[in-house]
């Protein structure tokens, strides 16, 4: 197959430039709204249904899901879309019943966190904090990395590529096109997000969510046209059977690593804190529940879209095309398949997708280290002012902006990025999730329990990473593997084993501190 | 017409979870682009009215 990409400097560039103008000009302009915290953190609880629906689904839809949910496709057909059918599911009932985030946004607090302090106590919330942030970050640090090979892929302008001819410029820009693009990725999104604040991000995350819409329509219909469904279907079912349909048939998925989506997408609907963030920024509860209803089904096309595009590069590219990294097939194929003019209409939408993820995920995991982690520091000084605290919030986006860029060139992703994603999100997920549901349904819950399920929900999902990396041997093959994957524990047992124990944890924790020495005696939220 | 009848008895669940995709994204991103211009310009408004006075600038 033809690997040359069809972008066109000209025609392709100028629809790019267009829409990142268009996004900075309207990101910047509302900069002059924000007077308090309240305003650059949750744009003064003022959001409403639909531009609340938007802000979400483009939150959600990173060029990382894109990759990951590609990568799913291709190696797992459509049965690699499980978890957007799980996650729609928990979103609609969750929505629907009003299950914890009643409660939550009823209780008027602006992060998980805070929540937990009225039930828990102080060192609960700070420790919540902690791990909040860190399976945060460690998921988002893929973030700028996938954003930025998906868009040097597509354009066709990497190292490999390099034109021994071109001027210094032009030979500078191809070998350093990585490095280059995520700079210019993050130094745009940080502009509006550390100027606007949650205002700049639901402004520019309604442009983006109409800009990456056409462009994923679009560009689905043409694989739909051009590859045809037959096809498709074909492909999955001749390289993988009645696994590339069903997951518990397929031999790499199967009950655990549903039972782990389900838990997961459910724990995620309920405290992922770009999630949360809408649903506190909503002007009220009803408002809240509507965006989690009408946003559901959109998690059936943020994972079957993709997927159906790693399908096509699976029926139209050479396996020697792709090698072993099948990460970068999508974006491989997509470059062959999409015209001119049609190449910066995706390239504007994934910028459009990347941008709103990053920017969301900068302000909402700086809002937790403000409020939670940083705010016991302040307890016993003179109050902040609005205006310092506004400051201080837009230094630690810019700092969260460093950790991706260095975090991204650095580590090196290995195996799926979707279990990669998962298991980084399991680290606070499984506690907090536990902690939500006790601190709102069981009178029985307390710190004891709270702190025990914080310690065992991550430490199980940390030990997975760590050992995944660094315990290797030798299989049959003389290739070099996972001891942990090569005996069959994969990233789904690991974060059934959080869920499991972080449970059992709350449990017997609060079970085994005495009624008498509880210093969190509040009644259950709801 | 009788080769997506086809498609549809070949993978039910998947072809209809396709076209239900697509069918809903482009529907519902115009619903929602119009609906949201609203949603902002209301939220710009509220902000505006609730700017804070240049005396009131202590929070916690």
């Amino acid at each position: 197959m033809n690997m040359v990409a069809a972008f066109s400097i000209p025609i392709d560039g100028s629809i790019v430039g267009l829409y990142l103008i268009a996004t900075m000009v309207a990101g910047i302009m509302v900069r002059k709204y924000v007077g308090k915290v309240e305003h650059f953190l949750m744009a003064g609880r003022e959001m409403n249904v639909y531009l609340g629906i938007a802000s979400l689904a483009a939150t959600e839809f990173g060029i990382v899901t894109c990759m990951s949910q590609a990568q799913n496709g291709y190696a797992y057909g459509f049965a690699g879309s499980t978890p957007g059918i799980c996650q729609a599911v928990a979103m609609m009932l969750i929505g629907l019943t009003g299950f914890c985030i009643k409660p939550l946004r009823d209780s008027g607090v602006t992060t998980i966190p805070e929540m937990f302090e009225k039930r828990f106590g102080p060192r609960i919330r700070w420790a919540a904090g902690v791990v909040i942030v860190l399976g945060g970050l460690l998921n988002m640090g893929m973030f700028l990395r996938m954003g930025g090979d998906f868009l040097v892929n597509i354009v066709g302008y990497s190292a490999a590529n390099a034109d021994p001819s071109a001027g210094p410029a032009m030979q500078f820009i191809t070998t350093h096109a990585l490095e280059l693009t995520m700079t210019v990725l993050l130094l745009a999104v940080a502009v509006y997000t550390i100027l606007g604040g949650m205002l700049s991000v639901l402004v520019t995350d309604f442009l983006q969510f109409v800009v990456m819409s056409v462009g994923l329509i679009a560009v689905t219909v043409l694989i739909l046209v051009n590859v045809g469904w037959d096809k498709l279907v074909t492909t999955v079912d001749t390289k993988y059977g009645s696994g590339a349909f069903n997951p518990f048939a397929n031999p790499l998925l199967g009950w655990s690593y549903v039972l782990f989506q389900i838990l997961l997408n459910t724990a995620a609907t309920l405290t992922w804190q770009t999630t949360i963030q809408r649903l506190l920024a909503s002007k009220d509860t009803r408002t809240g529940r509507r965006i989690f209803t009408g946003t559901s089904f959109f998690f059936v096309c943020r994972f079957l879209i993709p997927g159906l595009w790693g399908m096509a590069a699976l029926a139209m590219l050479a396996p020697s095309d792709v090698g072993d990294k099948t990460l970068l097939a999508m974006p491989k194929f997509l470059a062959t398949v999409v015209p001119v003019g049609l190449m910066g209409l995706l390239v504007a939408a994934m910028l459009a997708a990347d941008m709103s993820t990053d920017s969301s995920y900068m302000l909402t995991w700086g809002s937790v280290i403000y409020n939670d982690i940083l705010a016991p520091f302040r307890k016993n000084r003179p109050p902040v002012s609005e205006k310092r605290g506004i400051l201080y919030n837009r230094l630690i986006v810019a700092l969260i902006g460093v950790f991706l860029l260095i975090y991204g060139l650095w580590y090196e992703m290995k195996g799926n990025l979707w279990d990669y994603l998962t298991i980084t999100g399991t680290i606070y997920l499984a506690s907090m999730s536990v902690l939500l549901v006790a601190c709102c349904y069981w009178k029985r819950a307390n710190n004891w329990g709270a702190a025990a399920a914080i310690v065992v929900g991550a430490i199980i999902p940390v030990a997975f990473l760590v050992l995944e990396k660094n315990w290797m041997v030798t299989n049959a093959a003389k290739k070099e593997v996972s001891w942990l994957s090569e005996n069959g524990i994969t990233s789904a047992i690991a974060g059934l084993a959080a869920f499991g124990c972080a449970i059992a944890a709350m449990i017997v924790g609060s079970l085994l501190k005495p009624k008498s020495a509880s210093p969190s005696a509040a009644e259950p939220a709801a | 017409m009788e080769h997506w009848m086809k498609y549809f008895l070949d993978h039910p669940f998947w072809f209809t979870l396709t076209a239900a995709c697509l069918v809903w994204y482009s529907t519902i991103t115009v619903y929602v682009a119009i609906r949201g211009v609203f949603d902002i310009r209301g939220m710009l408004k509220r902000l505006q009215a609730d700017a804070p006075d240049a005396n009131e600038d202590a929070a916690g």
